[in-house]
């Protein structure tokens, strides 16, 4: 299981160049971001280096954000394999509430991070089916 | 503690003092100010008519606009020479209103402030920093010498650079705030965002909070951030009937007491300007009957309040007026609906998801009125899913429209996104107007 961030960001102008600025000062490196279009506001999910850093350097810049763990699933570069691993998931009768990815690892094979309800149960379905789970000293820079 | 035994009359003695009053300041803006003059004469009522408190009713009202009309001294009974000092109020737009005070006038504020900063609780050992903007507006200045008369330290902050303001509650043991209720939250923020815990850190027991009115679900974020210890009453006045002084909330806080040995209230229809039944909520009038400058006679608020005379269990026998359910002035009519920005304060502060700051934007599109306001995110645990921040939304428009009857679109911000007030808060704007 790894940590990562959600940021609540304004739909405006700069508003997530806000938040990569305070990693960047930091020296916190990002490994993964998802945003999606919406007309509001977005929830920004991040996954960093150093989690906790991450968060309390945030909060004290007065954005709201919340660490949770999510399951990073190692992806072999093959057509299929994305489609193997969420059939494991669907036959377990999870729902997949997001999906985004890890894809410069260094010579490393891309992780795809997934949010179900359930992420214990998720992490030990993909285990038994011979996928590799990574933690959070896998995405350490 | 109660200040000055006047507060505590028997009703009988209070009505025979305020009426010989009311009678002397009559007779005299009569006399000596040709706009009372002509109004009166206009309504056919004379000076000698008022020979009880009832016949108050047969005097015309005073309204802002008979201070514009007559700006700047015109209203004034006394020359010139006899000011000592002018105070204006921060109107918005055209000439401000200008009050002045002759020696005995400001002898006579600060008795009145002195009042109202005891029945907070202050005494002579407190040490008192008075975060109101010092200037034409008459709230520091009030405070100020009304504090000082107490024998309490007056440190004279002013308004603005909050940091400092801090630093000086640390260093010097502050013990009593003075502020509008939204920068007494603002300062609390900024407080507790540099790791002070005001119960611990602080020696603020006291917080004397007026300017602006404040609802009790405001009461409850001050004491959240300033520590349930806080005393924190609200006090009311206007620069036109004196500046703060004209009541108070006493320890009790079950309604603010009116000095009514110097000002008498009425509660009036606004529409009609008929006087209601003592209980009813309606426009506050004041009268002013111990003033020698500016002795405003019926002067109209525009204030939303009622009036209790039942007694207080603090012993003082003056009526209460009801904290203010909003201004006149301020009412929105929304899609012929009025509402009451003190009405949406009281919904958003009791939804601990958000934060206590909101803006209200008023706006017509297509002949039709829109609401929007926006709110600062504070539950982090939302950010799970976009179905909990919806749910949020929908949750506050809801409440929203149990209690105005109206649809408000809600909008999220970020944390701290809204802009902070260091004197009186303005958190409606009306694009309809421009």
């Amino acid at each position: 299981m790894i940590k990562q961030l959600s940021v609540f960001v304004q739909n405006e102008i700069g508003s997530l160049a806000g938040v990569t600025s305070v990693l960047k000062d930091n020296n916190i490196n990002l490994r993964a971001i998802a945003s999606f279009d919406t007309p509001e506001f977005a929830i920004l999910r991040i996954v960093v280096d150093q989690p906790e850093k991450a968060k309390s350097l945030l909060s004290e810049h007065g954005f709201a954000v919340k660490m949770s763990e999510a399951v990073a699933v190692e992806l072999i570069d093959k057509p299929g394999a994305l489609d193997g691993m969420l059939h494991v998931i669907a036959d377990a009768g999870l729902g997949v509430n997001y999906i985004y990815s890890i894809v410069v690892r260094e010579g490393k094979v891309p992780l795809m991070i997934i949010n179900t309800e359930d992420l214990p149960k998720t992490a030990a379905v993909l285990r038994e089916k011979g996928y590799t789970v990574a933690e959070q000293e896998d995405i350490k820079s | 503690m109660i200040w000055a035994k006047e507060e505590t009359l028997p009703r009988k003695e209070l009505e025979e003092i305020q009426l010989a009053r009311l009678k002397e300041t009559v007779t005299r803006v009569y006399e000596k100010v040709p706009a009372y003059r002509e109004k009166m004469d206009r309504a056919g009522v004379r000076s000698e008519d008022i020979r009880s408190l009832a016949d108050l009713q047969r005097l015309p009202f005073t309204n802002k606009k008979d201070l514009r009309d007559n700006y700047p001294f015109g209203l004034f009974t006394v020359p010139k020479k006899e000011l000592v000092r002018v105070h204006a109020s921060s109107g918005t737009t055209g000439k401000p209103t200008v009050v002045g005070y002759t020696r005995k006038d400001l002898q006579t504020w600060t008795e009145c402030v002195s009042r109202i900063a005891a029945m907070g609780g202050a005494t002579e050992d407190d040490v008192a920093q008075i975060c109101f903007g010092y200037g034409m507006f008459t709230g520091a200045l009030g405070l100020h010498y009304g504090l000082e008369n107490i024998g309490a330290i007056v440190c004279p902050t002013s308004s603005g650079n909050t940091q400092k303001q801090i630093m000086y509650m640390q260093d010097f043991g502050t013990t009593l705030l003075v502020a509008t209720p939204s920068y007494a939250l603002h300062i609390g923020e900024v407080v507790r965002q540099m790791g002070i815990d005001p119960e611990k850190d602080l020696k603020i027991k006291i917080g004397l909070v007026g300017g602006e009115g404040m609802t009790e679900p405001m009461r409850e974020e001050m004491h959240k951030l300033w520590g349930n210890d806080m005393k924190v009453t609200q006090n009311y006045g206007m620069s036109e009937l004196i500046g703060p002084g004209v009541s108070g909330e006493c320890l009790e806080l079950c309604g603010m007491h009116i000095n009514e040995d110097h000002f008498i209230p009425e509660i009036i229809d606004p529409d009609t300007g008929e006087v209601l039944e003592p209980g009813t909520k309606g426009e506050l009038v004041i009268t002013c009957i111990t003033k020698e400058a500016l002795p405003l006679i019926r002067y109209r608020t525009r204030d939303i309040s009622r009036l209790m005379y039942e007694p207080c269990k603090c012993g003082r026998t003056t009526v209460r007026m009801e904290n203010l359910s909003g201004r006149s002035d301020d009412m929105l009519i929304i899609r012929g609906v009025n509402v009451f920005p003190t009405q949406i304060e009281e919904v958003l502060l009791k939804v601990p998801e958000i934060g206590a700051h909101y803006e209200i934007i008023v706006d017509r599109k297509n002949h039709l009125d829109l609401m929007e306001i926006k709110v600062e995110l504070a539950d982090e645990s939302l950010l799970d899913s976009y179905a909990k921040l919806g749910e949020l939304e929908r949750k506050i428009k809801t409440s929203l429209r149990v209690v105005l009857g109206l649809d408000a679109s809600i909008k999220l911000v970020a944390p701290r996104s809204l802009q902070r007030f260091e004197g009186k808060a303005k958190r409606v704007t009306d694009l309809r107007k421009s």
